[in-house]
C-alpha cells in the first residue's frame, strides 16, 4: 500500500510538472505524439477501436479535440 | 501552431472573421497538462451568417495563403484546423470574452478556462467530463466559477449531475 502511495504520489508530482511547462512547450508535446495517435485511430478494428473523428476518447495521453 | 495563430490574426484584420478564438483540446493545453489531439479548433464569428456555406470566405482566404482543405479541416502547417462558427449564446459570450494569450511572441485569442468548462458540459460526452475535470484539478477554473456560468446559461441542472457524479464524496 505504501509503495502504491509513492507512486501515485511520483505520477501526481509528474503531471504538476507538466501543468507548469509553457503553452508552446505543451503544443508541442502534443504534436510529438499527434502520428503515433493518428497511426493507433486508424488501426483495424478489434485491436485499438474503431477509426473515429479526431476528438474523440483515447487512452492516454488524455485526449481531446 | 504559430502560424495558425499569424493567419487567425490576418484573417480578422481582412474581415473575413469579425472573431476568433481558439478552444477544444489546443486551449485546454494552456491551463492543464499536454493532452492528445489531431487537429485545432476554432471558434469564429462571421461577419455575414447568410447562404448555404458561412466557411466560404474563410476557406477562400486559406487558400489563397496557400492552406488547403484536409477533410473537414484545413491544413495549417503540422496542424489540420477546424473552424467552427458560433453555435449558442454561450459560445458567442466564450468568444467576445476569449483571453488574448501571447504564443511564442504572436497574440493568440484562446477561450477562457471557465468557458471551456462549461461548453464542455454542454456537450455532456465522456470525453468532455474529463476536460472538465482536468480543468478543475489543474486549479485552472473552480466549481464556483463553473457553476456561476452554468447557471447564466441555463446549464445548472447539468452542473448539479456532474457535481454529484464526479466531485461529492
Amino acid at each position: 500500500m505504501t509503495d502504491m502511495r509513492r507512486l501515485l504520489e511520483r505520477q501526481a508530482e509528474w503531471q504538476k510538472t507538466r501543468n507548469r511547462l509553457s503553452w508552446p512547450e505543451k503544443v508541442r508535446m502534443a504534436e510529438a505524439v499527434r502520428e503515433s495517435l493518428r497511426q493507433l485511430r486508424l488501426a483495424p478494428s478489434g485491436r485499438t477501436g474503431p477509426p473515429s473523428r479526431s476528438g474523440a476518447a483515447t487512452p492516454s495521453p488524455r485526449s481531446g479535440s | 501552431m504559430k502560424n495558425v495563430a499569424q493567419l487567425l490574426n490576418e484573417m480578422r484584420a481582412a474581415g473575413v472573421v469579425s472573431d476568433y478564438a481558439l478552444f477544444g483540446a489546443v486551449a485546454q493545453m494552456r491551463y492543464t497538462e499536454p493532452v492528445a489531439t489531431l487537429d485545432a479548433d476554432v471558434l469564429v464569428a462571421l461577419p455575414s451568417s447568410e447562404g448555404l456555406d458561412v466557411l466560404s470566405p474563410v476557406y477562400e482566404f486559406c487558400a489563397a495563403k496557400g492552406y488547403r482543405p484536409e477533410g473537414e479541416a484545413v491544413r495549417v502547417g503540422a496542424w489540420p484546423v477546424q473552424f467552427i462558427p458560433v453555435f449558442s449564446p454561450l459560445t458567442r459570450e466564450a468568444l467576445e470574452q476569449a483571453d488574448t494569450a501571447d504564443f511564442e511572441g504572436e497574440p493568440f485569442r484562446v477561450v477562457r478556462a471557465d468557458y471551456l468548462a462549461v461548453i464542455a458540459l454542454s456537450a455532456g460526452r465522456a470525453k468532455d467530463f474529463t476536460r472538465i475535470l482536468a480543468l478543475l484539478e489543474a486549479g485552472s477554473v473552480t466549481p464556483e466559477d463553473i457553476a456561476a456560468l452554468a447557471e447564466r446559461h441555463r446549464l445548472a441542472e447539468a452542473w448539479k449531475r456532474f457535481k454529484t457524479r464526479f466531485l461529492d464524496d
